[in-house]
C-alpha cells in the first residue's frame, strides 16, 4: 500500500513537471533526449500546448461574459424536458391553421431562391478571377458579396418589413438577398475551376466572343448552377420558417404566437409539419442534385 | 517457445483454413511461411497472437495457452509481448513518426496518462532507440505520411520493437514495396532478429525473399504443412510441391538475376 | 456507304435532352406562377421610402459614440457577448456531437445503432434556432447563458453530419495494429481514431463557429443575449443611427472572424 502511494507521488510529480514544461517554457534541456549510444535528439517545439492555453483563456473569458451558471442549469434543466414532454401530445386539429402560412413559407423560399439565383449568376462571373481580369472590379465585387453575406436573413427581413410593411413580400426579398450572397460565392468558386482552353478554341473557329463564351463556359457550369440553386432552396425553407418572427410572413409568426402562449401542443404540430416539408423538399432536391452530377 | 499441437482453424462460414498443424518454434528463430494465397499462411501467423481464434487443438505461446479463455485484460497483456507488422503498415498518417511508435507504449500506460497522451521520458527514449535500430532516427518528428513506403514499414517495425516483444509477427511485410526497399526492410528484420534475439515469423508471398532472409521455411498447401526445414534445403522440386505448380514470375520479387546481384553491393 | 449509315445512326442516337429541359422549365414556371399568385407586391409607401433613406443615411453616419464606447451597453461589449456565446456554444455543440457522431457511424456501431443516432440528430435539427432560444429562455431565464445552450444544441445537427463523414472513412488498419499491441477499447479510440480525425474535427468546428457568430447576432430577438436585442430595440424605436452602429458592429466582427477562420482552415487543409 505504502509502495503504491509513493509511486503515485513520483508519477504525479514527474508528470506535473512534464506538463508544466510543456505549457510554459519547453526549454531545450527538457526537449533533449540522450540515447544509449550517446546520440542526442532534440524534440521540436510543440505549438499544441500554446493553442490549448489560448483556447482555455478564451473559454474562461466567454464563460464569464455569458454568465454560465452550471448550478442553475442543473436545477432548472428539468423545465426543458417538461416543455419537450408537453410537445409529445400534439393537438392535431391545429394543422388546419398551419397549412396557409406553411404554403406562404414554401412560396417565399421558392421565389426568393429564384430571384437570388438569377441575380447571382452575373455577379458570380464578375467575381471569378479567370473571367474578370480587372482587379479593382473583382475586389469590389467580392467585397460587396462578403458584405451581403455578413448580415443574417432575419436582419434583412426586419429592415425590409419596415420598408415594405409586414408580409410575405419582405420575406421573399430577404430570402432573395441571402440566396444571392451565398450562391454568388459558391458559383464564382465553381467558375474559377472551369478550364478556359475550350473558350479559346471556339473563339479560334471564328465565333464572336459572347458566342464562344456561351458555348464553352455555360455547359460546364450549368449542372453546378442548378445543383447549388436547388441546395439554396432546400436550406431556405428552414430560414423562411423563422422570418415571421419579425413580421415577414410564413409560419414564423405562428411559432412566435404559440410559444408566447406556451401552447406547446401546437408548437409540436408546427415542428412536425415543418419536418415533413423540409424532409420532402430535401429528399426531392437531393435526388435531383444526384441526377445532375 | 511457440507450440502448435494439432491446431486447426475453421471459419464461421465453413472455410477450413488450417487442417491439423503441429510444429514448434524456438525463441530467436527467423521463420518464413510460404505458400499460395489462400493456403492458410496468413491464418497460421494470426493465430499466434489470437487476432484469429483457434478452433481445434492446442496452441501455446511462451507457456500460455491461446484458447477461448484468453480474453479481455489477459489477452491484452499477452499481446503486449508479441509485435505485429502489417502489409499496409497501419500507421496514422497525419501524426508524427515518433507518436506512431509511442502508440506501442500506450497499452502499458495507466488510464489518465493514456487519455492525455503524457508519455514519460523513458518511453520517448525507448521509441527513439527503436527508430535508431531501424535507421530512421532523423525522421522522428516528420509526419508519417511524408515517408516512403519502405520508411513507413520501418516505422511500423520500430513500433513493434518499442513494445519490447519476444516475438514479431509479420503479415506480408514487403508485399506492397518495390524490390529494393523490400530488401532493405527485410535486412532490418534480420538485424532485429539477430541483435535482439526476437523470434520473427513472417508469411511471405515472394519465395526469393523468404529463402534469402529466413533461416527456416514452412511451406503450406491447402491448410497442411508440406515442408518444414532450413531454408537452404528448399529446392525447385519442393517448391513445386508447395505451390502445386512451377514457380512463376509472380512468386518472386526479382525477375532479373542481374538486378538481384546488384542489390548485394 | 457503310460509314454514311453510321453517321445517320449516330445522329438519331444523340441523347434527347429536350424533354428534360422542357419539363424543368415547365415545373419551374408553374411553381413561379403559383408563388407569385400568393405574393402581392406592395406599393412602397411614402413612409417606407423615408425609412429606407434614413437607414442608408445612418449606415454612412452611424452613432460613433456607441460603436466605440467600452461601456456595458456599447457595441464592443455587445459584440464580445455575441462572440462569447458563439464560442462556448460551438464548444458545447462539438462535445455533444462527438458521441452522437460515433453512434451514427455505420463502421463503428453498425446499421441499427447508426439509424438511431441519425434519427435523434434529425429530430434535434428540426427545431428552428429561435424556437430553441425561446425554450431555453424559459429554462435558464433570459440572457446570454440561454444563448450558449441554444447555439450548442443548434450546432449538433451539422457537426454530427460532418463528423460522421470523416469517421466513416477512417483507416481501420491502425485500430487493428493497436489491437495487436494489446490496447483497450478506449485507447484504441484515443490513439487509433482521434488522431485520424482531429484535423477534420478542428476545421469543422471553426467553420461552425463562423456560422454560429452569425446565428448569435439574432438570438437577442428572443432574449437570449448578444447584440440582437439592441438592434431590434433601436429599429423598433426608429433610432436609425443606433441601429446602424449595431449593424456595423456585426459586419466588422463577422468579416474579421470569416477572414481568420478561412485562413486557419486553409492552413489545416494544406497540411493534409
Amino acid at each position: 500500500m505504502k509502495q503504491n502511494k509513493l509511486n503515485f507521488k513520483q508519477w504525479f510529480v514527474e508528470n506535473t513537471k512534464i506538463l508544466l514544461n510543456k505549457l510554459t517554457v519547453q526549454t531545450e534541456s527538457v526537449r533533449t533526449y540522450t540515447l544509449l549510444d550517446g546520440t542526442k535528439v532534440i524534440e521540436p517545439f510543440s505549438k499544441t500546448p500554446i493553442i490549448a492555453a489560448i483556447l482555455l483563456v478564451l473559454s474562461i473569458i466567454s464563460w464569464n461574459v455569458t454568465n454560465v451558471n452550471l448550478g442553475d442549469l442543473i436545477s432548472r434543466f428539468p423545465n426543458f424536458f417538461s416543455i419537450l414532454y408537453q410537445m409529445t401530445d400534439p393537438r392535431w386539429a391545429y394543422y388546419e391553421r398551419v397549412i396557409g402560412p406553411m404554403l406562404d413559407t414554401i412560396q417565399m423560399s421558392f421565389l426568393g431562391s429564384l430571384i437570388g439565383a438569377l441575380l447571382a449568376l452575373p455577379v458570380a462571373f464578375l467575381s471569378a478571377s479567370n473571367i474578370n481580369k480587372n482587379k479593382y472590379v473583382l475586389s469590389f465585387a467580392r467585397f460587396f458579396l462578403s458584405l451581403v453575406r455578413t448580415l443574417p436573413v432575419l436582419v434583412y427581413a426586419a429592415i425590409l418589413t419596415l420598408a415594405f410593411g409586414f408580409g410575405v413580400f419582405a420575406g421573399t426579398v430577404a430570402i432573395g438577398i441571402f440566396t444571392f450572397g451565398i450562391l454568388s460565392k459558391m458559383m464564382y468558386e465553381n467558375i474559377e475551376t472551369v478550364d478556359l482552353s475550350a473558350y479559346g478554341a471556339i473563339e479560334a473557329t471564328g465565333a464572336s466572343k459572347p458566342k464562344a463564351f456561351v458555348t464553352s463556359v455555360f455547359p460546364k457550369i450549368t449542372p453546378a448552377y442548378l445543383s447549388y440553386s436547388l441546395y439554396s432552396f432546400e436550406i431556405n425553407i428552414r430560414y423562411a420558417a423563422i422570418l415571421g418572427y419579425v413580421g415577414a410572413g410564413g409560419i414564423g409568426l405562428l411559432f412566435d404566437d404559440r410559444m408566447a402562449w406556451r401552447r406547446y401542443e401546437d408548437v409540436a404540430i408546427l415542428i412536425i409539419m415543418l419536418f415533413v416539408v423540409v424532409f420532402t423538399i430535401e429528399n426531392i432536391s437531393r435526388y435531383l442534385r444526384k441526377r445532375l452530377s | 517457445m511457440i507450440k502448435f499441437d494439432k491446431v486447426g482453424k475453421t471459419y464461421p462460414d465453413g472455410t477450413v483454413a488450417l487442417k491439423e498443424v503441429s510444429l514448434e518454434i524456438e525463441q530467436g528463430e527467423f521463420v518464413a511461411v510460404i505458400g499460395l494465397s489462400g493456403a492458410g499462411k496468413s491464418t497460421l501467423v494470426k493465430l499466434i497472437n489470437k487476432m484469429i481464434g483457434v478452433t481445434k487443438g492446442t496452441l501455446t505461446v511462451n507457456s500460455i495457452e491461446v484458447n477461448n479463455e484468453l480474453k479481455g485484460k489477459r489477452l491484452r497483456k499477452f499481446r503486449r509481448k508479441i509485435g505485429m507488422v502489417f502489409q499496409a503498415f497501419n500507421l496514422v498518417g497525419r501524426t508524427s513518426v515518433i507518436r506512431n511508435v509511442l502508440a506501442a507504449r500506450v497499452a502499458e500506460m495507466n488510464f489518465v496518462e493514456s487519455l492525455l497522451g503524457l508519455y514519460s521520458k523513458d518511453d520517448k527514449i525507448k521509441a527513439l532507440e527503436a527508430l535508431d535500430k531501424v535507421g530512421i532516427l532523423e525522421k522522428a518528428y516528420s509526419r508519417a505520411d511524408q515517408l516512403s513506403g519502405g520508411q513507413q514499414q520501418r516505422v511500423a517495425l520500430a513500433r513493434t520493437i518499442a513494445q519490447d516483444p519476444s516475438i514479431i509477427l509479420a503479415d506480408e511485410p514487403v508485399a506492397s514495396l518495390d524490390p529494393i526497399t523490400a530488401n532493405q526492410v527485410m535486412k532490418d528484420f534480420e538485424r532485429v532478429n539477430k541483435d535482439l534475439n526476437i523470434t520473427v515469423i513472417a508469411n511471405m508471398h515472394h519465395v526469393d525473399m523468404a529463402l534469402k532472409y529466413a533461416r527456416r521455411v514452412i511451406g503450406i498447401r491447402d491448410g497442411n504443412i508440406v515442408f518444414d526445414g532450413p531454408s537452404d534445403k528448399v529446392n525447385e522440386d519442393l517448391l513445386k510441391e508447395i505451390y502445386g505448380r512451377n514457380i512463376t514470375d509472380e512468386d518472386i520479387m526479382f525477375k532479373d538475376e542481374d538486378e538481384a546481384e546488384q542489390i548485394e553491393f | 456507304m457503310n460509314k454514311n449509315l453510321t453517321v445517320q445512326e449516330m445522329f438519331e442516337k444523340q441523347p434527347k435532352h429536350h424533354l428534360a429541359i422542357i419539363l424543368t422549365i415547365l415545373v419551374i414556371g408553374s411553381l413561379t406562377l403559383w408563388s407569385l399568385s400568393a405574393i402581392s407586391v406592395p406599393a412602397i409607401s411614402e413612409g417606407g421610402i423615408t425609412i429606407v433613406k434614413s437607414i442608408f443615411k445612418a449606415l454612412i453616419d452611424p452613432n460613433r459614440d456607441w460603436l466605440f464606447t467600452l461601456r456595458p451597453i456599447g457595441i464592443p461589449q455587445q459584440m464580445l457577448e455575441t462572440v462569447a456565446i458563439a464560442f462556448l456554444g460551438t464548444i458545447l455543440g462539438a462535445i455533444l456531437a462527438l458521441p452522437l457522431a460515433f453512434l451514427s457511424s455505420r463502421n463503428i456501431t453498425g446499421r441499427f445503432y447508426s439509424f438511431i443516432g441519425i434519427l435523434s440528430v434529425t429530430m434535434i435539427r428540426t427545431f428552428p434556432v429561435f424556437v430553441l432560444g425561446l425554450m431555453f429562455v424559459r429554462v435558464t431565464g433570459p440572457g446570454p447563458f440561454a444563448g450558449v445552450m441554444t447555439i450548442g444544441l443548434a450546432s449538433i445537427g451539422m457537426m454530427t453530419k460532418l463528423y460522421v463523414e470523416s469517421i466513416e472513412d477512417i483507416d481501420k488498419g491502425v485500430i487493428e495494429a493497436l489491437d495487436a499491441t494489446g490496447a483497450n477499447t478506449l485507447q484504441k479510440i484515443r490513439y487509433g481514431i482521434i488522431p485520424q480525425l482531429s484535423a477534420n474535427f478542428i476545421s469543422n468546428s471553426i467553420y461552425r463557429f463562423e456560422i454560429n457568430v452569425r446565428n448569435a447576432t439574432i438570438l437577442g430577438l428572443v432574449g437570449a443575449g448578444g447584440i440582437g436585442s439592441t438592434l431590434i430595440w433601436a429599429m423598433s424605436a426608429y433610432r436609425w443611427r443606433d441601429a446602424a452602429a449595431a449593424l456595423w458592429g456585426i459586419i466588422i466582427v463577422v468579416l474579421v472572424i470569416e477572414f481568420i477562420s478561412t485562413r486557419i482552415r486553409r492552413k489545416l487543409a494544406s497540411a493534409e
